[in-house]
């Protein structure tokens, strides 16, 4: 595997370079080795790492009580009812069981005089930490190569996966099923004395969350995809050194997804009527590729030219159905053509995409010592209106080995290399949805008179016709060098990329209604760093070792905006907190909203405090002790929306990985770490978690809750009121978001020569792998690594997303 | 070198053999989806794009739910129900940015959207000239509505029309509330000249806005705007035309049997299997019952209904009421701990073997409503109003009454339309026109659900904003006075 970051290297890779390259290599056979036969196959177990310290039964009731009690009113009979104060369930516990995890790959791999080939099956199954969910995947591969002749070699690659898997919902924080585990009362059983699930019908004190185990056990949602990729290439050498190289891949999409709602009627979020949906898909893409490239040696001269031209085209189909009311639920009846029923909705649709580009680059090198790229591409994109398809994007590079001068030569015991680089690339992004230049209408605005279906047609997008290319203009100067015989060996770089004309669909003003809002290039993106990577080599004996390190620095900012002064993105949950805006002169998706200082620990506080002199809330008497004190920005002595400002930057500043492998005779042992600093997440998750007014169970902080002057300066009191909106997005849910994790840990042991050799294998190592096994975070959340919602524009944000796992597997590798 | 460059050639020429011709390529087609370039063709499109303005009557996120919260801020009810947000609507606190202020006004100009998609375009269709009039007139009548909506809420608000549409101007300044009444009254004048008078002769269009429909909302536009005759003069056109007559019986306009009677002049039309979530029955029903437990009535409004008045029964469910829930449930009983004031709406609810039966329509406007507002504003006028107040008394059994008053037709409305989304509008329209205190109304303790609460006249008469708009406005869009 091969990473291509330097912007001059991605050029030739166009369109879909934008944000680096990664090259894999797939495994092909050698010349002239005969035949092997190697089989790896593990299996393991995973367990969730860290679950969220919620209150029990118990204590759940006496702080729901207390909420009355401190705003002076009737307690909600239900949080009296002892029936609901014995602590029955650990939901978290019940959602997340053991996974595990099972895969055995086989390849066989060979050359003769002329070909080469390699074939590989592989079987990957894996049982969720989620019970009932499961993934599987088989997939095959044969690569061969030809040399047909001296000049003409040709080589071929195909690959079938077919995988499936059951998909529950675990996203949402409305009814995600790690959100609602969070959530539901503890008090309830999983299932009732009598069989049946407990259910939050009883009061709406409890919450509109189904019973997570009753979903789980219910739910019946599946998908399947079957791809294929295949590639056939072929060079022709047709003088020394000018080949003709072609390529023509096609990679092929079958997806199909079904699933069974049962009726529900005794759970809060009711079906009324069971249903069935399914769908399937069909994607094609058809990739041709044609380059001429010419290499000659003058002298100290090395000259190399490429020119080359490539389409792609996407073609999609997709169609699917849903029918309401079958008469059986019977697993076998769940299918369309079962008795029952009314087919309620049935959709056909279609799209095409294509990608056109022409490309030249020329290399020129002097006694390999200076060296000169220079890369130049047109791109289309269908993408695009009919005048803004075409975007020109030019790249140069310069590399000086500064330890071929002879002046160096003196320096080269403590010096073995020396390489300085500098690149200047421009690359286009169309990574955005189709006909976005496009109004679209489209029906599904169903309505009905007097019990007459109708259908409505409204529009669904607003065109934008003035869509145009993203351009991400890069440059960077890096150095490489490798001491004491290339023993350790660093790489340094400066980056710069401006990405321009940044394509995303900003939120837009209600006013325009309700269609969708197109992609826009709606400003000018920065990031800046360094890059410095080191690795050390040292072999004394039976003992070898290797160490590398890498980190990233980046400062990102977003550096013009064309239209209004931000970018929004989603709202939070029930309350709808905006957390994430993006501002000029601020990193992406920074975190909005406003600052505080401690709790009101007294009424003297709040009387003597500025920032409320003339909130009207403050002057009917309804902030109270225990109540977060805002500070007041602009000064007019009421907090409200005036106030709000950054309070966080999701994007890591730094993020580094280490990597330390060690062989001992037959022992080999490898570990990979990785860390992120400098970078805060929003743990929305905790905000809705420690908020008294929603009718869910709560984080078990809460106990640690203000009650009485002195007891807490960071969780608010309880209370039924949203008066003071104590958990608005504020610093208080803003954490450090720094870990440093074990991502991966190997430790293997193959036998020995002697030992293998009885037994007629050419190798046989075991190994135990763990992942994950420990992370050091301060974060209060299941997991530091998040990741991006909506677009970009909101990072970093804990929605009590599908948290990693913890996982050892146990495997063997054979070679014969 | 030539060698080379011959190969070079073929080898290009052939390129151009496999790769298409790059103008082909590229191009790309909306397939299965219509551009709005080529929508438009016929009357069956204009059609299908005046269904589409009614739909967001449907939203939960607008008229299902949402628009209806505003009336937990009214002495009938208590907010019940799992929504945070609703304890600062009910006790005045909120800000602006509540996400039922956020959505509620994008919907509202949603369907101002698909209207002034169907005036720009429909004119210009080549179609059947009564349906043409039709389709004007119900995207005219829709807007109205839609800026009637944003009138109530907010007060002031930025006015689009076909003209703003047309130049692109897409981001306005609030229009002062002179400039939004005028747009209602004139899109519903338009509006009245081109529908037709009902559709009881039509059952397929049963349910689109009609004559009545306008001269319902002009009624109610002209009284809350105290051109009181004018309110006469619009009513007159529902009291005394037998198109518009009450139903027979009260509960008629609740029940899914008789839900398009003569009475209904706007209701909500769901259709199982068809329409969205049935969302003002799942929200107003009990959680064991099927529905989601919102907005119980309280003991002050059951204790507005006179003795032996009928409507109490069809209005409110109550300890001992035996329901049909259908089913293997069946005839099931009303108990205490369904609901924490002891009552629920019933206006909303019906089931079948499965559940909740989502056909039950919702009423947005009755002619009865439209009887007591005559009768408002002739008493307002010194004039006689007994018989628009007693024809409403007299269905339901009630005594008559002569030389009413004020006071008799508040009575009157609060238990007709309880449940409605009608019982805040009218306390702000009456503490407007000097007739009540809702002050003091409100600063009344009615029990520990609904503790006294503080209403700042004029502030709260309106809500703010959404917060949202005025930052994405980009300085255009300014707050509500009182909430700057």
């Amino acid at each position: 595997m091969e990473i291509l970051k330097d912007a001059s290297a991605s050029a030739i890779y166009g369109t879909r370079a934008a944000n680096g390259v990664v090259i894999v290599t797939t495994k092909r056979g050698k010349l002239g080795q005969g035949v092997r036969l190697n089989v790896n196959a593990y299996g393991g177990v995973s367990n969730r790492i860290k679950s969220i310290d919620v209150l029990d039964a118990k204590n759940l009731a006496m702080l729901k009580a207390e909420r009355y009690t401190n705003d002076g009113l009737a307690v909600d009979p239900i949080w009296l009812n002892p029936q609901y104060q014995t602590q029955k369930t650990d939901w978290q516990k019940e959602v997340l069981g053991q996974g595990s995890t099972k895969n055995l790959d086989l390849s066989i791999s060979g050359g003769g005089e002329k070909s080469t080939f390699s074939i590989s099956g592989g079987k990957y199954d894996e049982q969720g930490l989620i019970r009932n969910s499961f993934f599987k995947r088989y997939s095959m591969r044969i690569n061969s190569d030809h040399q047909i002749n001296k000049k003409i070699k040709i080589g071929q690659s195909l690959q079938i996966t077919s995988q499936s898997g059951t998909t529950p919902n675990t996203t949402s924080s409305q009814d995600g099923l790690i959100w609602s585990a969070i959530r539901f009362h503890p008090g309830l059983p999983v299932k009732n004395s009598d069989g049946t699930y407990s259910t939050n019908q009883i009061s709406s004190q409890f919450g509109d969350i189904n019973n997570p185990i009753f979903t789980i056990d219910t739910q019946d949602r599946q998908s399947t995809r079957t791809r294929i990729l295949g590639s056939v290439n072929g060079d022709w050498e047709i003088l020394p050194g000018l080949h003709a190289k072609a390529n023509v891949a096609v990679d092929a999409n079958f997806a199909d997804s079904h699933e069974f709602n049962i009726q529900v009627l005794d759970q809060i979020r009711t079906s009324t009527q069971n249903s069935r949906s399914v769908s399937s898909s069909k994607a094609h893409s058809l990739l041709q590729e044609y380059f001429l490239s010419y290499n000659k040696k003058f002298g100290n001269h090395d000259i190399g030219v490429v020119a080359g031209y490539s389409q792609q085209t996407f073609d999609y189909t997709d169609m699917g159905a849903t029918k309401r009311n079958l008469d059986s639920e019977d697993p076998a009846q769940r299918y369309l053509n079962a008795n029952g029923g009314t087919i309620t909705n049935a959709f056909e649709g279609r799209s095409y995409d294509a990608f056109q580009s022409y490309f030249g680059r020329g290399t020129y090198s002097l006694n390999n010592k200076y060296m000169a790229t220079v890369t130049f591409r047109s791109d289309a994109s269908s993408r695009f209106g009919p005048n803004n398809r075409w975007g020109y994007f030019p790249a140069f590079s310069l590399g000086w080995r500064v330890s071929e001068e002879p002046f160096f030569q003196t320096l080269t015991k403590a010096i073995s290399s020396l390489k300085i680089t500098g690149g200047y690339g421009e690359l286009g992004n169309s990574n955005i949805p189709s006909l976005q230049y496009l109004s679209l209408m489209g029906g599904g605005a169903r309505y009905s008179f007097t019990g007459n279906p109708v259908n409505g047609v409204s529009q669904t997008l607003i065109g934008n016709s003035n869509i145009a290319w993203e351009r991400a203009v890069m440059t960077n100067i890096g150095l490489e060098a490798g001491l004491l015989q290339n023993q350790i060996l660093i790489t340094m770089a400066y980056f710069n990329k401006q990405t321009r004309d940044m394509l995303l669909s900003p939120p837009s003003l209600g006013s325009l209604g309700n269609a969708a809002v197109p992609f826009q290039n709606v400003g000018q993106l920065e990031n800046k760093g360094f890059e410095l990577e080191l690795s050390y080599r040292k072999t004394m004996g039976d003992f070898s070792y290797s160490l590398g390190g890498n980190a990233t620095y980046i400062a990102n900012k977003v550096t013009e905006l064309y239209n209004g002064t931000f970018l929004g993105s989603q709202f939070y949950g029930r309350s709808s907190s905006e957390i994430s805006r993006t501002y000029v002169g601020q990193s992406v998706a920074s975190f909005y909203g406003w600052k505080t200082n401690g709790l009101y620990q007294t009424q003297a506080d709040i009387d003597g405090d500025a920032n409320i002199t003339d909130d009207p809330r403050n002057l009917n008497g309804q902030i109270k002790p225990g109540d977060v004190k805002f500070l007041d920005l602009n000064g007019d002595h009421i907090i409200d929306d005036k106030d709000r400002t950054i309070i966080g930057n999701p994007t890591p500043k730094i993020t580094y990985g280490f990597n330390a492998t060690a062989t001992y005779k037959n022992f080999d042992l490898a570990m990979f770490f990785l860390g992120a600093a400098k970078v805060d997440i929003y743990n929305a998750d905790r905000m809705q978690g420690l908020d008294p007014t929603y009718p869910f169970n709560m984080y078990a902080e809460v106990l640690n809750r203000w009650n009485g002057a002195g007891t807490s300066n960071s969780i608010p009191r309880m209370t039924t009121a949203r008066d003071n909106l104590n958990h608005r997005t504020s610093d208080l849910f803003v954490e450090s978001g720094a870990f440093f994790r074990l991502k991966n840990l190997t430790l293997g042991y193959s036998l020995s020569q002697n030992v293998i050799k009885s037994l007629h294998i050419s190798r046989a190592r075991f190994y135990l792998t763990g992942q994950n096994i420990f992370v050091i975070t301060k974060y209060k959340g299941m997991d530091p690594e998040l990741g991006i919602v909506d677009g970009n524009r909101q990072i970093n944000v804990d929605y009590a997303q599908y948290p990693q796992s913890r996982t050892w597997t146990v495997g063997a590798q054979l070679s014969f | 070198m030539k060698r080379i460059i011959k190969i070079t050639g073929s080898f290009l020429a052939i390129m151009m053999i496999f790769s298409q011709c790059s103008d082909d390529l590229l191009e790309t087609t909306s397939y299965a989806q219509v551009t709005s370039q080529g929508f438009w063709r016929n009357g069956d499109d204009v059609v299908s794009a005046v269904n589409a303005i009614y739909e967001p009557l449907l939203q939960e996120n607008y008229f299902g739910h949402y628009e209806r919260t505003w009336d937990i801020q009214s002495d009938d009810m208590w907010r019940a129900g799992d929504h945070g947000e609703d304890q600062s609507i009910e006790f005045f606190t909120y800000d602006a940015s509540n996400p039922k202020l956020i959505d509620t006004w994008k919907w509202r100009y949603e369907m101002i959207s698909r209207a002034n998609a169907v005036l720009i375009n429909a004119p210009n269709v080549n179609m059947d000239v009564a349906i043409k009039d039709r389709s004007l007139g119900e995207a005219y009548f829709l807007r109205g509505f839609s800026y009637w909506r944003h009138y109530l809420i907010h007060g002031e608000v930025p006015i689009f029309v076909e003209e703003d549409i047309r130049a692109g101007k897409l981001n306005k300044p609030k229009a002062p509330k002179a400039e939004v009444e005028a747009q209602i009254e004139s899109d519903f004048l338009k509006a009245l000249d081109l529908l037709p008078a009902s559709y009881q002769s039509d059952p397929d269009n049963l349910g689109r806005a009609s004559k009545g429909t306008v001269y319902g909302f002009l009624t109610k536009f002209y009284v809350t705007t105290g051109q009181l005759q004018k309110g006469i003069d619009a009513g007159k056109h529902i009291t005394e035309n037998a198109l518009y007559a009450l139903a027979p019986s009260f509960n008629d306009n609740f029940l899914i049997a008789t839900e398009n009677n003569s009475e209904i002049l706007f209701s909500m039309q769901y259709l199982r299997n068809w329409t969205m979530d049935n969302t003002p029955e799942i929200y107003t029903t009990p959680r064991p019952w099927g529905g989601w437990d919102f907005r119980e009535p309280i003991q002050d409004l059951v204790d507005e209904f006179e003795p032996g008045d009928p409507r109490l029964g069809y209005t409110v469910f109550k300890v001992g009421d035996m329901v049909d829930l259908g089913g293997d449930a069946g005839l099931t009983e009303y108990t205490a701990d369904l609901s924490t004031s002891g009552y629920h709406f019933r206006k909303f609810s019906s089931w079948t073997d499965g559940g909740l039966n989502s056909d039950q329509n919702a009423p947005i406007l009755r002619s009865s409503d439209v009887y007591l507002l005559v009768a408002e504003a002739k008493v307002r006028l010194s004039q006689n109003g007994d018989v628009e107040l007693n024809a409403v008394r007299n269905r339901n059994g009630l005594a008559a009454i002569s030389g009413a008053t004020m006071e008799e037709i508040i009575h009157e409305r609060r238990v007709e339309l309880a449940g409605e989304n009608e019982r805040q509008q009218d306390l702000l329209r009456w503490d407007k026109a000097g007739i009540i205190d809702i002050v003091n109304l409100y600063n009344k303790s009615r029990g520990p659900l609904k503790p006294a609460r503080t209403f700042n006249r004029p502030k709260h008469y309106y809500f703010p904003i959404p917060q949202r708009e005025i930052d994405l406005s980009n300085g255009v869009l300014e707050q509500n006075t009182y909430y700057k």
